[in-house]
């Protein structure tokens, strides 16, 4: 029980960073990212093939996450300012379709030219006891990397003016223009920093499990889920809800089976819309 | 300080200004009155970014501001204080004070300075904004317009929503800031208020300005003291 407890929460943690990417995006700019997962693949992708040609595997990661960030900026370059031009449902509606799009292309050309890779990062020595169970090197790695990223997010948001700034601008978009921020320049940034996320999700999943190139709309629908749990809109809802789901799918998958486990996250979701329809954390309408 | 002239604006459907002149000196305070709809706010909108307009030439201190996004000319020095205040619910007072400030940190002084202007709000420093009472938001989205140092403050409707005896310190406060040299333009329903408040003042109706002139003009015009001061 404490074993599933312990892996819950690894696997949590990486929830709730992946989800505050895609609750980020959404929240400032109304676009949902249907391609969210399959930045998350690119990055690893970069990694891995980086570090077939050699590359030292700290600079591999590094340079996988800034491919995340830089395929964060090229989709808002390219894809997004038509989507943004509209206002509301059609936004949405839109950024659904140009996403998801952008998600098929990805999938399409890895399962093309790549269809059996899948990176895993190994971390070497043996596991390590934690509150009695033997945890895995890896996954206490991955975990780490995940919690200074998340207190990184959390610092960012709550102290820096730029931080403050993004936040601002979705609580109220006008009154974030009245102050003089530009809400485009806003989303810019984000997309650029969940493309990192993104990346930064896969470096440490790696570390746990293999990320192959069919994993894409898994890592988006999980991101779906737990978004709609913590709430749209909340950085701190996505976190804690992803903890909370992480534990809930490994305990389901332990005591039912694992392919019930997504069947019993969505299950957690429309609860939760049911109780609390802006989620744990989320902006009220 | 700030000069438009034949600001033509609405929304899809129709204008709802119409070739709309006026100006401001530095240091002036003015007003523009007019009853619900006569498009006061429209007017604000458009002019401050908010909204595209149809046609037009807004100056302000020599730079041609019309069509800019209102971020921009938030930043050129303009401060504005919408009726629906459009303050960051979730954030303290602390927080939406000092994000006026942006791009910059905010100044400890001027902050200092709008919490000696509202008290209320120095008590309430870490309160969320959204858990306020109107009057305190309506303080708030002041002090938050105040942090960015603008030179001109532009309120629309600042007494919506408030309790006689609170539209009154809301204009006293306004007052003590006309004394210190801001400039202020404002647009209200409330009509003996913003008179007491103002230099001079513009009749808006039906999207055009009717009537222009000192506020004691307006005073004495028995076609204002009819309609906006109640007085046969």
């Amino acid at each position: 029980m404490i074993a599933n407890l312990l892996d819950g929460i690894v696997l949590g943690l990486q929830f709730g960073l992946l989800a505050a990417g895609l609750t980020l995006v959404y929240g400032l700019g109304g676009v949902l990212n249907l391609a969210y997962g399959q930045m998350a693949v690119v990055s690893a992708m970069v990694v891995l093939f980086t570090m077939e040609a050699g590359v030292p595997t700290l600079a591999a990661v590094g340079l996988g996450l800034l491919a995340g960030g830089l395929l964060g900026l090229i989709l808002d370059l390219t894809v997004l300012p038509p989507i943004y031009r509209r206002h509301g449902e059609a936004r949405v509606l839109l950024s659904l379709l140009v996403t998801l799009g952008v998600a098929f292309v990805v999938d399409g050309f890895f399962n093309w030219r790549f269809p059996l890779e899948g990176l895993t990062i190994r971390v070497g020595g043996g596991p390590i006891d934690i509150i009695g169970v033997p945890m895995r090197r890896g996954s206490l790695v991955a975990s780490a990397i995940t919690l200074v990223a998340m207190a990184g997010l959390l610092w960012f948001f709550r102290t820096t003016t730029t931080g403050r700034a993004v936040r601002s601008v979705i609580e109220d978009e006008e009154g974030a223009r009245l102050v003089g921020i530009d809400p485009r320049r806003m989303l810019r940034l984000i997309l650029i920093l969940t493309g990192v996320l993104a990346g930064l999700v896969a470096v440490t999943r790696s570390m746990v499990a293999p990320v192959t190139v069919r994993a894409g709309f898994e890592l988006t629908v999980s991101a779906m889920i737990v978004t709609v749990v913590g709430g749209l809109g909340s950085v701190t809802g996505a976190l804690l809800a992803g903890i909370l789901l992480g534990i809930i799918n490994t305990i389901a998958a332990s005591y039912i089976g694992t392919f019930l486990s997504l069947i019993i996250l969505l299950v957690a979701a429309a609860v939760t819309i049911l109780i609390r329809p802006s989620g744990l954390l989320g902006v009220a309408e | 300080m700030l000069e438009v002239r034949g600001l033509t604006a609405g929304y899809q459907g129709g204008d709802v200004v119409h070739d709309v002149d006026f100006h401001i000196r530095t240091g002036e305070a003015v007003m523009i009155i007019g009853s619900n709809g006569a498009g006061k706010t429209t007017l604000f909108r458009a002019m401050l970014g908010l909204l595209t307009p149809s046609s037009g030439q807004v100056r302000f201190e020599e730079a041609d501001i019309l069509g800019l996004p209102a971020q921009r000319i938030a930043r050129l020095g303009i401060g504005f204080v919408p009726a629906e205040r459009r303050l960051f619910p979730r954030m303290t007072v602390e927080e939406n004070l000092a994000l006026g400030a942006y791009p910059d940190r905010p100044d400890p002084e001027t902050v200092e300075l709008v919490m000696d202007l509202f008290p209320r709000l120095a008590e309430r420093r870490r309160q969320r904004a959204g858990t306020m009472s109107g009057g305190e938001q309506q303080m708030l989205a002041v002090g938050r317009a105040l942090t960015s140092q603008p030179r001109l403050l532009v309120l629309d409707e600042p007494t919506t929503g408030l309790a006689p005896k609170l539209a009154a310190e809301a204009y006293q406060a306004l007052s003590l800031l006309r004394s210190r040299g801001l400039t202020v333009l404002v647009a209200e329903q409330q009509v003996p208020l913003a008179m007491a408040l103002s230099d001079r003042g513009y009749v808006l109706e039906n999207g055009a300005i009717r009537k222009e002139g000192t506020s004691a003009e307006l005073a004495n015009d028995p076609d204002v003291r009819r309609a906006y001061l109640g007085i046969a």
